[in-house]
């Protein structure tokens, strides 16, 4: 039987070797010295203490970590609460122009519904969506644009689950005041 | 479960952080509050993780001020990167992962090993042994402290971590960024070349 690998004298070491290479360390005096050198080395290693700074460096280290983050850039540091972050409010702007591209598309399909004309029946929605991808396109730059087409299905609807209720009302509340206004 | 980042804690967790005291908190918690501004929530942190913190880098620099500087520099860097925590391992193996990385940047910067004058057996009592084997000890503690400090990065690394910290070798891996196998490799390199260091020592 081979000898145990480098791999397997740490195991060793710490105990974790699988019983059928143990049943060769028990037999094998060479792997049994190469294992003794390791532990005696590692011991000699453990012997070597780290002092204890006094009780009063911890607090004076607190205060030192606390007046270096104090010194950090401003702008290094995060003046948006959380939830105002582009990974919620990009989701929920995408969310808000849709619905008012369908906003826009659904009244007029429905008049054309009632036209005799099936031509125009069937152009209208077309143009109509040509308007709505227009509008859209005008409102997104095209980062904006990348980043929504990598969202994943569920996306907003988690992520608006995840807001506070007083956080869905305000957005609630800003939907409705940005739909009102592009009805009016 | 730790949290994966701000925006995937539920809003009961947030109620749970506002109305808990800090010190109550669990890291993951304490992460998210911190990161929801709450400043006091990282001091916390760093209450907690000082001490290890500061060892781990003791361990690289043997000696006091540049340890605490060094510490002092991974909890600064830990504030600033504090959004990119995806809570995939525990905050205590991130810490210890950027308190590595700026102690290897100091040693490499500064690559021979230095030794204080405050040594480490600056508190003990010569008077509990005889002052003879009291030198020779000091002299020895040394000597296998100069030995780790010549060993390439990763095996001083990895074996720092896995005798005075009594990490894993997952753990390793994850502070490491390597595999298991690699941490065993490295330690077992370690105190071979250890042993070959201090064999030849007067």
């Amino acid at each position: 039987m081979t000898h145990l690998t480098s791999a397997e004298l740490i195991d060793a070491m710490e105990g974790m070797l699988i019983p059928e290479r143990a049943a060769h360390l028990a037999a094998c005096g060479a792997c049994r010295r190469r294992l003794d050198d390791l532990s005696s080395v590692l011991n000699e290693a453990k012997q070597v203490s780290c002092p204890e700074p006094s009780p009063l460096f911890w607090t004076h280290f607190s205060h030192r970590v606390r007046a270096a983050i104090d010194t950090e850039p401003a702008e290094s540091r995060n003046a948006w609460p959380s939830w105002l972050r582009w990974q919620v409010l990009l989701p929920f702007g995408t969310m808000a122009m849709i619905l008012m591209a369908l906003m826009l598309a659904v009244p007029r399909q429905v008049a054309t519904d009632s036209s005799e004309n099936d031509v125009a029946v069937m152009d209208t929605p077309a143009a109509d969506s040509a308007d709505a991808l227009e509008m859209l396109v005008g409102w997104l730059d095209l980062e904006t644009a990348g980043a929504a087409a990598v969202i994943e299905p569920g996306f907003v609807e988690q992520a608006f689950l995840e807001l506070t209720s007083e956080e869905q009302q305000e957005l609630a509340r800003l939907l409705r005041a940005e739909l009102s206004r592009e009805k009016s | 479960m730790p949290h994966e980042s701000a925006l995937a804690i539920a809003p009961w967790t947030l109620c749970v952080v506002t109305q808990t005291p800090l010190a109550e908190l669990d890291d993951s918690a304490l992460v998210a509050a911190a990161l929801d501004g709450r400043r006091e929530a990282f001091d916390i942190i760093v209450e907690r993780h000082r001490r290890s913190v500061y060892q781990v880098c003791y361990r690289f620099v043997n000696n006091h001020e540049d340890a605490s500087d060094l510490a002092q520099d991974a909890f600064v860097r830990a504030w600033k990167g504090l959004r990119s925590f995806k809570g995939q391992s525990a905050l205590s193996t991130w810490l210890y992962r950027i308190a590595v990385n700026v102690s290897l940047n100091k040693v490499s910067a500064k690559r021979a090993p230095t030794e204080s004058i405050e040594t480490t057996d600056q508190f003990e009592d010569v008077r509990i042994e005889g002052a003879p084997q009291a030198i020779l000890r000091k002299e020895r503690a040394a000597a296998v402290r100069r030995a780790i400090a010549s060993l390439p990065d990763k095996q001083r690394a990895t074996l720092i971590l896995r005798t005075y910290h009594d990490m894993s070798h997952q753990q390793i891996a994850e502070v490491l960024g390597s595999s298991v196998g690699a941490v065993k490799a490295n330690l077992f390199h370690a105190l071979t070349n250890l042993k070959k260091i201090l064999g030849s020592e007067p």
